[in-house]
């Protein structure tokens, strides 16, 4: 059964309780002690040893000033780009239908670093391999939830089968809708509204631009149109081979 | 706020690959050029070019070797640069590619030292490896422009159709430039000549069609246009169309050689990290993939 979670950014309250159980629970290093400056978001972006990361975005509007929060992390794409550019299979799908990298197999080539079209995975400097969310493949087995949905106090992140998750997601938006935040929408929910990534297991809801959130409007994983390219260097090999007879046959009157 | 973005920070992630990787695509181009040069003048010279088959294959087996290294130095985990053969994946040019760096190189070494040598099988097993080589010097002369292409870095998406002949006529440029280095007889120089014009004649081409292709969206162009890459781009521009010039200059001298062979290896080495310092700048810019998306050019 696929599982995932539906991240509901308008219950989000920005506590980032989701960014340090991940941390506690996958033992991962701290991003560096630094101030940013941006509002109170002080982990900036996803990253190998950050696998939750809670934005801040702030609106001003005439009357009143207001934040938007919103805990992001991968998005276990059903087309994962990340998963079709690993070229020593150390990234698979798993029995949960997530994406995994296997830390034993990854050597640390950076491919799938620039294939994520989400900038999620990275590569650790210090230990030279890709990292990423694990959606807890270790808390799952054990029939146990991820740790940032289990610590979550306001079920901003609600982890569970991606279809019960889209059922529950659609009711969450129309609700809103009668309540008059008619802005929200879903970002990612299914194949049809993301085609790129024919869906996430892990989605959103929004209330504005996906761009506010630092959220790319229209995410296709590479391998989507790659032939084109894969055509081009036909026609390159082509003329290349060409080229090479053509010197070899001139040169050989020359000879002669 | 009509074109907002996340305090300007980048939504996807820079290139973690390192000056080795841009070199290699200069190195295993050129390996990949000769591989197929040396196939051409195998079935087509009527041995009229063993000298010069020859040293092409020594040039695709050093191409490849050097560039293997160049690879494995960038890895995070040097030590496990043999999983690059653990699987084949057919969506990752970088999985198709190492196949191919893997099998080319070993086979265009033995060519080199087989098919010139005493006894029949041994001749037979050179040619065998010369045409496989040969064949598979096409796709790693070119398939580093597939990888970078199968990317979310938005420069590289919007060159997609184009890069592939770019890198495939620059590492021709880049063989006939290296020949252009050492002593040929007459009748050589004349296929490298022949070989190399077509390749800086194409590399220009390109070249230009790849600055329309991505002025589609001008924040993506910004990328190749301004910067370390702008420089690095123009920088290529001038020493290929120089070695052109110079190699098409009637009275070839050993100095005119050498200077359009330094100029050509200039311009495909200026090439490849233009383009690699290209990418990096626009990965880091949040606009020029919001721009892509919304412009409707992404799929």
């Amino acid at each position: 059964m696929p599982k995932g979670f539906f991240t509901d950014t308008t219950v989000c309250i920005g506590c980032k309780a989701c960014e340090v159980a991940c941390k506690q629970w996958n033992q991962l290093p701290d991003d560096g002690m630094f101030f940013s400056g941006m509002s109170y978001d002080n982990s900036v972006a996803l990253g190998a040893d950050t696998w939750r990361h809670v934005s801040f975005v702030e609106k001003q509007s005439e009357a009143q000033f207001s934040w938007l929060m919103l805990s992001d992390v991968c998005k276990h794409c059903q087309r994962a780009g990340c998963l079709e550019a690993c070229p020593t299979g150390a990234i698979i799908r798993t029995e949960f239908d997530t994406v995994f990298v296997q830390p034993d197999v990854c050597n640390g080539c950076g491919y799938c670093v620039v294939s994520c079209p989400f900038g999620v995975i990275d590569r650790q400097q210090e230990d030279g391999r890709a990292w990423k969310c694990t959606l807890c493949y270790d808390r799952l087995k054990d029939n146990m939830e991820p740790a940032c949905a289990k610590a979550c106090p306001t079920d901003s992140i609600i982890f569970g089968e991606v279809a019960e998750l889209r059922e529950k997601a659609k009711a969450r938006v129309e609700q809103l809708h009668e309540r008059g935040v008619t802005e929200a929408y879903l970002y990612g929910d299914s194949a049809e509204s993301q085609p790129g990534t024919e869906g996430l297991n892990a989605f959103f809801l929004l209330v504005d631009k996906p761009e506010v959130y630092n959220l790319p409007p229209d995410p296709v994983a590479p391998a989507k149109k790659v032939g084109q390219s894969w055509a081009a260097l036909a026609v390159a090999s082509l003329g290349i081979l060409a080229a090479a007879a053509g010197a070899v046959i001139s040169g050989r009157k020359f000879h002669a | 706020m009509t074109d907002p973005t996340y305090y300007d920070k980048p939504v996807i992630k820079p290139p973690v690959w390192i000056w080795s990787v841009p070199a290699y695509f200069y190195a295993g181009g050129v390996g990949g050029a000769a591989m197929v040069l040396a196939f051409a003048a195998q079935i087509l010279a009527e041995s009229r070019l063993r000298e010069f088959e020859e040293r092409c294959r020594w040039i695709g087996a050093v191409g490849g070797g050097i560039g293997t290294a160049f690879l494995i130095h960038d890895l995070g985990r040097k030590e496990r640069f043999l999983l690059m053969l653990r699987v084949f994946r057919p969506t990752s040019p970088m999985s198709v590619g190492s196949w191919v760096l893997a099998a080319a190189t070993p086979l265009s070494a033995g060519s080199a030292l087989l098919t010139f040598a005493h006894g029949a099988f041994l001749r037979w097993a050179g040619q065998a490896a010369g045409i496989a080589s040969g064949i598979l010097g096409l796709p790693l002369a070119t398939y580093t422009a597939v990888l970078i292409s199968n990317t979310a870095v938005p420069v590289w998406q919007q060159s997609r159709r184009i890069l592939p002949l770019l890198f495939g006529a620059s590492s021709m440029a880049g063989l006939a430039s290296i020949l252009d280095l050492m002593k040929l007889r007459d009748h050589e120089r004349h296929v490298s000549r022949y070989f190399g014009t077509v390749g800086r004649v194409a590399e220009l081409v390109a070249g230009a069609v790849m600055e329309r292709e991505v002025a589609q969206v001008p924040r993506v162009a910004r990328s190749l246009n301004e910067g370390v890459a702008g420089a690095l781009w123009t920088a290529a521009k001038v020493a290929t169309a120089s070695s052109l010039v110079i190699s098409l200059l009637p009275n070839q001298s050993r100095g005119k050689r050498i200077a359009a062979g330094v100029l050509g290896t200039v311009g495909a080495l200026c090439l490849r990290f233009a383009v690699f310092q290209a990418g990096r700048a626009s990965s880091q810019d949040p606009r020029a993939t919001f721009h892509q998306q919304r412009a409707g050019l992404n799929p």
